[in-house]
């Protein structure tokens, strides 16, 4: 798909807290500044780090702002139906926010289920990943799942990299456009501890999520 | 990783910042020296930011101070003390930290903050995002006369800062920045100018009629108020904070902050590119005239503002003394409650101006409501080897599941306790409002009546109601949750209980409480006990949980792990498993613990438990009632690192 320079871009992340949502979307927001852009707006929850609650971020950006107000990105949230991308670093919570999705959505999913408490306690069911895509094939056929926990804990012996991975991902569907690779490396190696390793784990996500597009 | 946040350093450029964080350079451009709040969401934030840049900028404590306060009124009353010695001065708050400051608040608004300038920030919460009631706080402006500005982008709430600092010290007025959870917390581009150094000393000048409001003085600065508040007002079309997005169609739109955004771009999705909208960058006071132009010329001018008709009131006023025939409308067609977005305002300007809202978000609210049913809820929990979580239990435990007992819940993370499966609160009032709900309570009621209370809860308020329940003896069992940390806004330190200066079991004994007891919920069995014995008891009885906040606990613990291990020495481990697991449910239902859960193994359903979420706390351990989870110590005669004793 071919972005203009004016088309306003909407990117949906979600995932549960702790995964490292906000850090996700910071990074493209602050690659985004580095790829020259004229706005970025974009949206996150604090307050409830670390509780096991459902996180969700929007970050929005248009590369060239017209001359009418009218016509420009205005808000931080993302209109229902809008989004162009999904990021989800869990893969039910794609659906609690499918509410702004819609068949020019793309969606990139890490496949690691994380239960919530009413499923660990067996009072509630957790939809099966099958059930997940056939819901998420209503919207649009850009529905890609990769294992990004089990790819982190491979090359890194730990969790810490799944969001990085996840961005890689992400770049991988073309929805993030006007931002270079090279302007994500920049902006891990100034606001990131350990760059080698996000940097390694950006190319990862990227490439094993080309591998994934192409193949569908 | 750069070892200065350089949005704070630089004198020029275009940075992105989030709303708090713009304030917060606002704040630095406009030379402020002293900052003091009490944490709550969405304002914690800017406390931590002013903190990170005083430990990355030691040389700012030159002239800037920052204090967590023991609560809002306190800190009000502080930013004041330091205004009036001529200082700028900042005093964040969250909507429902206004109805605490609120009382020296309306003595500081008569008596004005010259010759230094202050600066209230409120974050509202439209929607409850991160509290647990959604008021409109707008309505103190008008009551307490704070000018008050409603920033809708970072930039705004950098500029809107710094103009509210400059105004506050020219008309001797306390003037009010009124964010929200979504404003706080959005990011965008913020235009850096200059940072000023504030002032380090100032000095306080004696002007007993200024800072006595009190008969005849009272009501001679009430008048002062009144003449400062018009001269504002006279003054708000030259600042340049109000526009007017110009159109030709006879229904127009007055609306502010966050829903300006929500508005311009539902206008644009349903191709209504006439409508002239005015966005208020002060919502209080307002300049007639400006209003009046705005509004003479249509028939029909719409309101957007989320929660009660706050400015659709003041216009309509405006309106109807002008003489204006335009007709304002708002809650008609807008709710009163909850957070906007722009699908809502779409649907109803859509009906307004007789439109059709785009198909694609029809579609999206259709497909989404048609398969919704099936998403697990996920609500905010206590975390694996949380303390608290293990006190619910023991309580479940010790009164047969609530049985003719009632829960007094509190402020705090134990808010959550609520929820399912725990679902161990039965009342929530406000900070310490249990602990006062159960003093009258147990008074009408022959049940048991159990409260609770955190430890920066307890020094914010809570001293007091105790005092109250030890003079009557109030048949009460108190919980203290002692973890030694602000833990529900993101660890902030207890003051004074943190760096262990004071001392919660001494004050409890000192207001005079006899029945007390200090357990530990990581063994449940003797806090089982200790909990049935209270209980049997009559009069007050409380106990405090000391037992640092799992989340702490847990990063301590691996840190000092991680030093261990690089010195060359080696660890002990400890590890929790699960065999023969009967399925009671015991450790996933009752206990809840969130590191535990339902798998299959051999074809046989048995809970496990996941090593990447355990905290080793060894509550499930102790509780299992089929002895079926198993404790293994792996290199037992390394270094043991148990919790640290708080």
């Amino acid at each position: 798909m071919k972005f203009n320079e004016t088309d306003i871009i909407n990117v949906v992340i979600a995932g549960t807290a702790g995964q490292g949502v906000i850090t996700l979307k910071r990074l493209i927001e602050f690659a985004a500044q580095k790829a020259k852009v004229d706005v970025i707006l974009g949206s996150e929850m604090h307050g409830l780090a670390q509780r096991e609650g459902a996180i969700t971020s929007h970050t929005r950006y248009q590369k060239q702002a017209f001359e009418d107000p009218r016509k420009n990105l205005q808000s931080s949230l993302i209109c229902y139906g809008d989004a162009d991308l999904f990021i989800c670093l869990e893969p039910v919570e794609t659906l609690r926010r499918g509410i702004f999705a819609s068949h020019k959505t793309s969606f990139v999913l890490n496949k690691r289920t994380i239960p919530g408490v009413m499923i660990t306690a067996d009072l509630e069911e957790y939809p099966s990943l099958e059930k997940i895509k056939e819901v998420l094939f209503g919207y649009s056929d850009k529905v890609y799942l990769m294992n990004a926990t089990k790819l982190s804990l491979h090359h890194f012996n730990q969790n810490q990299q799944v969001n990085i991975i996840m961005l890689g991902f992400a770049i991988a569907t073309g929805k993030l456009p006007f931002i270079e690779i090279e302007h994500y490396e920049e902006i891990i190696k100034e606001w990131l501890r350990n760059p080698e390793d996000n940097i390694k784990a950006l190319y990862i996500g990227l490439e094993e999520g080309q591998k994934i597009i192409n193949k569908n | 990783m750069l070892d200065k946040d350089n949005r704070f350093t630089d004198e020029e450029g275009k940075v992105l910042m989030l709303g708090n964080e713009a304030v917060v350079r606002g704040c630095l451009e406009a030379g402020i020296s002293y900052v003091a709040q009490y944490p709550g969401t969405p304002t914690s934030d800017i406390g931590e930011t002013f903190q990170k840049i005083l430990n990355e900028q030691p040389k700012l404590r030159e002239y800037l101070i920052h204090h967590w306060a023991i609560n809002e009124a306190v800190a009000s009353s502080e930013c004041a003390g330091a205004a009036w010695t001529g200082c700028r001065v900042l005093n964040p708050m969250k909507h429902v930290g206004l109805n605490v400051a609120s009382d020296p608040l309306s003595v500081i608004a008569l008596n004005g903050p010259n010759p230094g300038a202050m600066v209230i920030l409120v974050g509202a919460d439209p929607g409850s995002l991160g509290s647990h009631q959604e008021q409109n706080e707008r309505f103190y402006t008008w009551m307490l006369h704070f000018p008050c500005f409603e920033p809708h982008t970072p930039q705004e709430c950098k500029g809107f800062s710094k103009l509210a600092f400059e105004l506050s010290e020219k008309y001797d007025t306390v003037f009010e920045i009124r964010t929200s959870t979504r404003s706080a917390h959005s990011r965008g581009f913020v235009e850096l100018e200059p940072i000023k150094k504030g002032k380090a000393k100032g000095e306080f000048e004696r002007n007993i009629p200024k800072y006595n409001s009190l008969p005849p003085h009272a009501i001679n600065n009430h008048i002062r108020l009144y003449e400062r508040i018009e001269k504002i007002r006279e003054k708000i079309p030259e600042l340049g904070i109000n526009r007017i997005i110009s159109g030709t169609n006879k229904t127009g739109i007055i609306t502010s902050g966050m829903p300006f955004g929500y508005t311009m771009e539902a206008l644009n999705q349903l191709n209504l590119n006439d409508v002239p909208v005015l966005k208020l960058g002060m919502i209080y006071p307002l300049n007639y005239g400006e209003i009046t132009n705005f509004i003479k010329d249509l028939d029909t001018v719409v309101i957007i503002e989320e929660l009660e008709p706050f400015l659709e009131v003041k216009i309509a006023e405006i309106a109807q003394k002008e003489g204006i025939k335009t007709k304002v409308v708002g809650k008609t067609y807008f709710p009163k409650y909850n957070e906007f977005s722009t699908g809502l305002i779409a649907t109803n300007l859509a009906k307004i101006f007789d439109k059709t809202p785009s198909i694609e978000m029809n579609n999206a609210i259709e497909y989404f409501n048609s398969y919704k049913e099936i998403i697990p809820s996920r609500f905010p929990t206590f975390c694996a080897g949380c303390p608290e979580r293990a006190t619910l239990y023991a309580i479940l435990k010790a009164t047969n599941h609530l049985e003719n007992t009632v829960i007094c819940g509190d402020i705090g993370c134990f808010v959550m306790s609520f929820f399912p499966p725990q679902e161990c609160s039965d009342l929530i009032i406000c900070m310490s409002g249990g602990l006062s709900a159960a003093i009258g309570m147990s008074t009408k009621t022959d049940q048991k009546v159990v409260a609770f209370i955190g430890d920066s809860t307890f020094l914010h308020t809570g001293m007091s109601p105790l005092a109250e329940a030890a003079s009557y003896d109030s048949n009460v069992l108190l919980f203290i949750f002692e973890n030694n940390w602000t833990a529900m806004t993101g660890h902030q330190p207890v003051l004074g209980l943190t760096e262990q200066k004071l001392s919660i079991e001494k004050i409890c004994k000192a207001i005079g409480v006899n029945w007390l007891k200090i357990e530990d919920s990581y063994n449940p069995k003797h806090l089982i006990s200790s909990i049935e014995e209270a209980l049997e008891e009559r009069g007050l009885k409380v106990i405090i949980i000391r037992r640092e906040c799992a989340l702490q606990a847990h990063r301590w613990r691996m840190q000092q792990i991680r030093k261990i291990e690089e010195e060359g020495r080696k660890v002990q481990r400890t590890y929790y498993h699960i065999t023969g697991c009967q399925m009671c449910y015991e450790c996933a239902r009752i206990l809840s613990c969130p590191a535990i859960r339902k798998t299959e193994e051999d074809g046989y359903d048995t809970m496990k438990i996941d090593e990447d979420r355990c905290v080793k706390c060894g509550v499930c351990y102790e509780i299992c009632p089929n002895k079926a989870i198993h404790k293994s110590i792996i290199d037992a005669l390394d270094v043991e690192v148990p919790f640290r004793e708080i």
